[in-house]
Parts: C-alpha cells; structure tokens; sequence
C-alpha cells in the first residue's frame, strides 16, 4: 500500500466523522494548548525578567560588604586595582527623599551614583545625558530618571521632562537625561539617580556607600572573578569565610561579603522556572493521557463499527500490516490535529494571559514566546500518543477474521 | 487442460465452544478456465466454507488446493492477502460496497493493496472494467449509496474483474435483488464468462444456476456423485436451462 493511498484513506475515513473527531480531540487540544500556553509565557517572563534586571548585563558584578566597616569609594577602587579583571568598580548609595513636582508630592528612592554605573548596568539615555564626572566633582544638583519615575512623577511615560526641576529635601534638582525602565527588582517604583557626591552631602548625609557594582574586562571570565574577588575581600574585611551549604558561591543571600553576578541570578531564575514548568507539565501530562484514552475508545468504536469494510480489504488483499498503519494513521492524525489546534489556541491564550503573567513580573510587559522546539515537541508528543493510543485498536483491527467481519452485522 | 483451480480431499473442521464442526468432509473439485462454474447446496451445506476456502479467505484443515498450479493450502497471511489482492475478485450478496467512496473508486479499492499497477493507469483501468459490466458512465462519480442494487452490484462486478484475477468468486450474488435485476447481473456474468473469465458461482436457487455451465452440489460438507445428483435434479422442481 502506498503513502498516498493510505493518506486518502485515512482523510476520507476521519473526514466522514468529523464531529465525533473533533471532540475526540479535546482532550489533546487542551492538553497541548496548556503546554504551549506555559511555555510561551515562561518564555516571556524571563525574557521580561531578563531585560528589565540587565542579566544580559553578564559583564556586571554587584559587592556588597555587610561587615560593619563603613565602606567608601576608595575601597571600591582598592577592589579594582587588587583583584585582576575588573574595567572598574564603582559604588553607589541609596538614600530616599520626598519628591515634589508642582503639586504633586511623592516618596522616591534616590540612588547616588559616579558615571560608570549607567554603563554597568547597560543603560543608555532615552533623552538627554547621564551623570557625569563633572556632576560629581562639583556635587551638583542634576538628576537623571527612568520612565517609571517620569510616569509616576509627570504622569505621562513619554513626557520631555529634560530640563525640568523636581525637589528633593529642600533642593531643586534639574533632570538631565532619562533612561528607559528599571524593572521591579532593580527597585521599580520611583528612582532617581543622582551624582554620589550629592547624594552624600544632600540626602545620606553619609560618605560611605551601600554598594558596589564592577564592570568585568570583556575577556574576563565572570564567575572566577566572582569567586576571586569574594576571597579577597573575605581577607582584606577578615571575615570567616562563609559556609557554602550547597550553595553556589555568588549567591546573593545572606553573609557578610555579597558577590554575584547577574549570571548566577540567570541560573537561579532559571531553576524557578524549571520547578513551575514541571508542575505545569504535569498538569499537562494528565490531560493528554486522558486525552489519549479518549483517542484509543474512539478507534475501538471505529473499528467495531467499521467490522465489515475491513473484512472487505482483507478479502480485496489487504495484509494485516495494511489495515494496522491505516488506523494507526487515523490515530496518529487525530492526535496530530488535536496538536496543531492546541498549538494555535495555547498561542492565542498565551496573548491572552500575557496581562495577567506581568503581574509576576510586576508590571513590565511579557510578551509571549514561541519556541520552535517547544512546537516540534508537542507536535512530536502528539504523533507519539497517536502511535500509542492507536495501536492497540490498530492491531485489534487487523487481526480481525475476514469471514467473520464480512458477515458481521 | 488448463486448470484454473483444483483441489483434491479439502477437510475443513472449526472448533468451537459447542464442540467440533466437520464443515468440509473431502471435496475435490477441478476447474477449467473460462468456465461457469455453479455450486448449489441449503444453508448449513458448508458451501460458505467452501466459498471462503477457494477465495483463500480461510485455509483448510487437511488437502491441497492449486490456483493456476500454486500450492495456497500452505501459504501464510500475507502470501493469502498478496494472492486475494491479485488472482481472485470477490462478488458478495450484499455488495460491500463503500458507502461513501465514490464509483470509481470503489472499483479501485482492490488495486491500492496490489503491487502490479500504476497509479496512472487505475484510473482507466478501473473505466475499462465498469465499461465491462455496462454502468453508464454518468455513474462514475456517484456515491456508491446513492446506486440502486442492480448498479451496486454491477459496480461491485467491475471491483472484482479490475485487477484481471484468475478467478471470480460470486456468494450468492442476486441474493438480494429482485429477479429482474438477478438477471441482469447474471447476464452480467455469462458474458464474462463468453470473454473467458472464470467464475465460481455459489447459490441455493436453482434459477439461478441455470445460468452456469456446469453445477455442483453440496450436502452436509460433500459434493454429490453424478448419480445422487440426477436424484436431486428429480426431485427438484425447477428445471434449468444450463442442467441438460
């Protein structure tokens, strides 16, 4: 029998019972099209995730030093100049004001930073300029926002805000440049940056900074000089250093000396993802298993009510292997249908959902992605419940007598 | 002589829940080609055995069977199929035809499980074979469902000569037509039959049989001997035009 033949065949055969296909397959449909839907959301949640922390910043490495010493720009250079790899290593402190535009008053996290910092975390201006070293050496009072911050404090995400003035504590502060959005977990919400210098003097009152971050040499291997760098400081702060409970080093929880890498924090979204992704493969797996048993009482049916044809191919010359790849190939299509539906519903409500899933990652936008693997490994799960949920109607089929199922009534 | 079938001392005994069934007791049988061959018997005769036996459909319990000189008694399943799909055309008394397939292509049905030929030339040749049992051409796209039962069974005619077989096995082919129509058909074969095609007919009407060059018949699992058939053609009541 040739591959044409049993194509028109098998068209014919599930084409002449349409409805009753088409609900057979729900069960494939909802079971593909939640995975599909899981995927392409996953996928766009850390996509989402990704660009609003800067992991594709791979190159930034953030230190904190929780020891009780006060820490100042001078040990950040100390860090850069003792520990090979490092471009630079500047630090930063946070501090928070009051906000006041117009009329409209609001509570802001203002993060003193030297200009290096924008390049760090791989921000460039939307509009206008960033910090600059004269900014610094001056303490002058310019400030530069992302559009959250325009947003929050202006109302409006696009709005020119360059060159106007907002206070903070009793000062003005002219806005210089605009970057685009912070994501959530670099603090969302209103941020304004401001020089260091004035930030110590205007709003910490403090000279000592909260943070460092340090820019890795491009051929710089990030997670040596993660581990190279905590070990130095673990010396020069004279602290234990810390028990590794399984954990990797540059994890970004707990101990006195903090070093991590936006790769580490890569890996550790990824495995978060990975726990939800079982879960929801799981749920997946249950409705296509019943979605498969469905298939298979659907051929049995197919096969009982189709008795007497099959008797008439045998007897026409059809061999059992004939009448087996037909209606293993009825099963594989319904099933492959059943996919290629879910495939197309699961993008629709993964558009959908996509309102809904920037919840997680507290407001930025997810947009769905669609991976051809995960296309080619639905459509591949669906052959392969085809196959197996059809096999055995299939062999029922051909194992049938053909005098018996010619005279079966 | 030039034998299409021959089958010498065919046993055939099913088992079953009720015990054993001896539905064939030694029939021997020869058939020349381009012969019209009728075997007769009641119900409960074992003359479906001995349909389902000569169309390879079933294998028998002990005896040989030639088809133009191959040994089929000992081949397996697909060998049998390979055989059905190329040397025999079945006629059945309820046509089984597929409902929903068109015409033509029901009398293709048989030449997607042979290998001998061309996807090109089904077409045509399934054309040829309706052409052979006079359906009118504007038939050949209807649905097989929407024929009446003369046309079905002309078109399930046609399925069986398409692929040019050794044999053609009829069970009781006019079974559920109206006389008129049975004559048509059994027309239908005689002029087969004058083109030197091969029938084996199988019956329980003695009308019918008339037609045929030849009859046999068969009682409880036997052919009968030309002296207990001149008994039975005694008491019979019809006398046919082929039995003189």
């Amino acid at each position: 029998m040739r591959i044409a033949d049993l194509a028109t065949e098998t068209w014919e055969a599930l084409d002449a019972n349409r409805g009753r296909s088409l609900l057979t397959i729900l069960g494939i449909v909802i079971g593909i099209s939640a995975v599909i839907t899981m995927t392409a959301l996953i996928g766009g949640i850390k996509q989402s995730l990704v660009s609003s922390l800067g992991l594709n910043q791979a190159r930034a490495i953030y230190i904190g030093v929780y020891s009780g010493n006060s820490v100042t720009q001078a040990d950040a250079d100390r860090v850069a100049e003792k520990v090979s790899g490092y471009k630079f290593v500047t630090g930063y402190n946070y501090g928070s004001a009051s906000v006041t535009t117009g009329n409209k008053q609001k509570n802001a996290q203002v993060v003193g930073v030297r200009p290096e910092y924008f390049e760090a975390i791989g921000k460039k201006p939307g509009s206008g300029r960033l910090i600059q070293e004269e900014d610094v050496s001056s303490m002058s009072c310019v400030c530069v926002v992302d559009q959250n911050t325009v947003k929050e404090l202006f109302g409006d995400v696009d709005a020119n805000v360059v060159g106007k003035t907002i206070r903070m504590n009793n000062d003005d502060y002219s806005i210089v440049g605009i970057i685009p959005a912070q994501g959530a977990a670099m603090g969302g919400g209103t941020t304004v940056f401001v020089p260091l210098t004035t930030s110590m003097a205007r709003i910490t009152g403090s000279q000592t900074i909260d943070q460092m971050i340090g820019y890795a040499n491009e051929d710089a291997d990030v997670d040596e000089l993660v581990s190279s760098t905590k070990s130095w400081l673990e010396r020069y702060y004279q602290v234990e250093p810390q028990q590794e409970q399984g954990q990797e080093s540059g994890d970004f929880f707990g101990g006195a000396i903090s070093v991590y890498s936006m790769k580490s924090i890569a890996q550790q979204l990824n495995s978060t993802m990975l726990a939800f992704q079982v879960l929801m493969t799981t749920v997946a797996s249950i409705s296509l298993l019943v979605g498969g048993i469905g298939i298979m009482n659907m051929m049995l049916t197919n096969v009982t009510e189709r008795i007497r044809e099959i008797g008439l191919r045998k007897a026409l010359g059809a061999r059992r292997s004939d009448i087996t790849m037909q209606f293993l190939l009825e099963s594989v299509c319904l099933c492959l249908a059943g996919g290629i539906i879910g495939i197309v519903l699961g993008y629709l409500g993964s558009f959908g959902l996509a309102g809904l899933a920037s919840g997680m990652t507290n407001g930025a936008p997810v947009t769905p992605v669609i991976e051809p693997a995960a296309v080619l490994l639905a459509s591949g799960i669906c052959v392969a419940i085809g196959v197996a949920f059809g096999y055995y109607p299939a062999r029922h089929a051909a194992r049938l007598d053909p005098v018996e199922s010619l005279h079966f009534q | 002589m030039d034998l299409v079938l021959d089958i010498r001392d065919i046993h055939r005994v099913y088992e079953s829940e009720a015990g054993f069934t001896h539905a064939l007791r030694g029939v021997s049988l020869s058939v020349r080609r381009g012969e019209f061959l009728c075997i007769m018997g009641p119900s409960g005769s074992g003359k479906s055995t001995l349909m389902n036996t000569l169309g390879c459909l079933d294998t028998p319990t002990s005896g040989s069977y030639y088809l133009e000189g191959m040994d089929v008694s000992m081949m397996d399943d697909d060998e049998l199929a390979e055989i059905r799909a190329t040397r025999i055309g079945f006629v059945f008394q309820s046509f089984n035809l597929l409902p929903r397939s068109t015409v033509l292509r029901n009398v293709m049905l048989p030449l997607i499980y042979s290998n001998n030929c061309p996807v090109q030339e089904r077409e045509a040749r399934a054309i040829r074979a309706l052409n052979s049992v006079s359906l009118p051409e504007q038939y050949f796209d209807h649905k097989s469902n929407e024929l009446s039962g003369g046309q079905m069974q002309r078109v399930a005619i046609a399925r069986a000569l398409v692929n040019d077989p050794a044999l053609i096995l009829a069970d009781e082919p006019t079974g559920n037509l109206d006389s008129a129509t049975g004559e048509m058909v059994l027309s239908t074969f005689q002029r087969l039959r004058n083109e030197g095609k091969t029938i084996v007919l199988i019956t329980h009407d003695p009308e019918v049989s008339s037609w045929a060059d030849r009859t046999m018949h068969i009682r409880d699992g036997r052919l009968l001997t030309d002296e207990e058939e001149r008994e039975v053609i005694r008491t019979s009541t019809t006398r046919g035009r082929g039995l003189t």
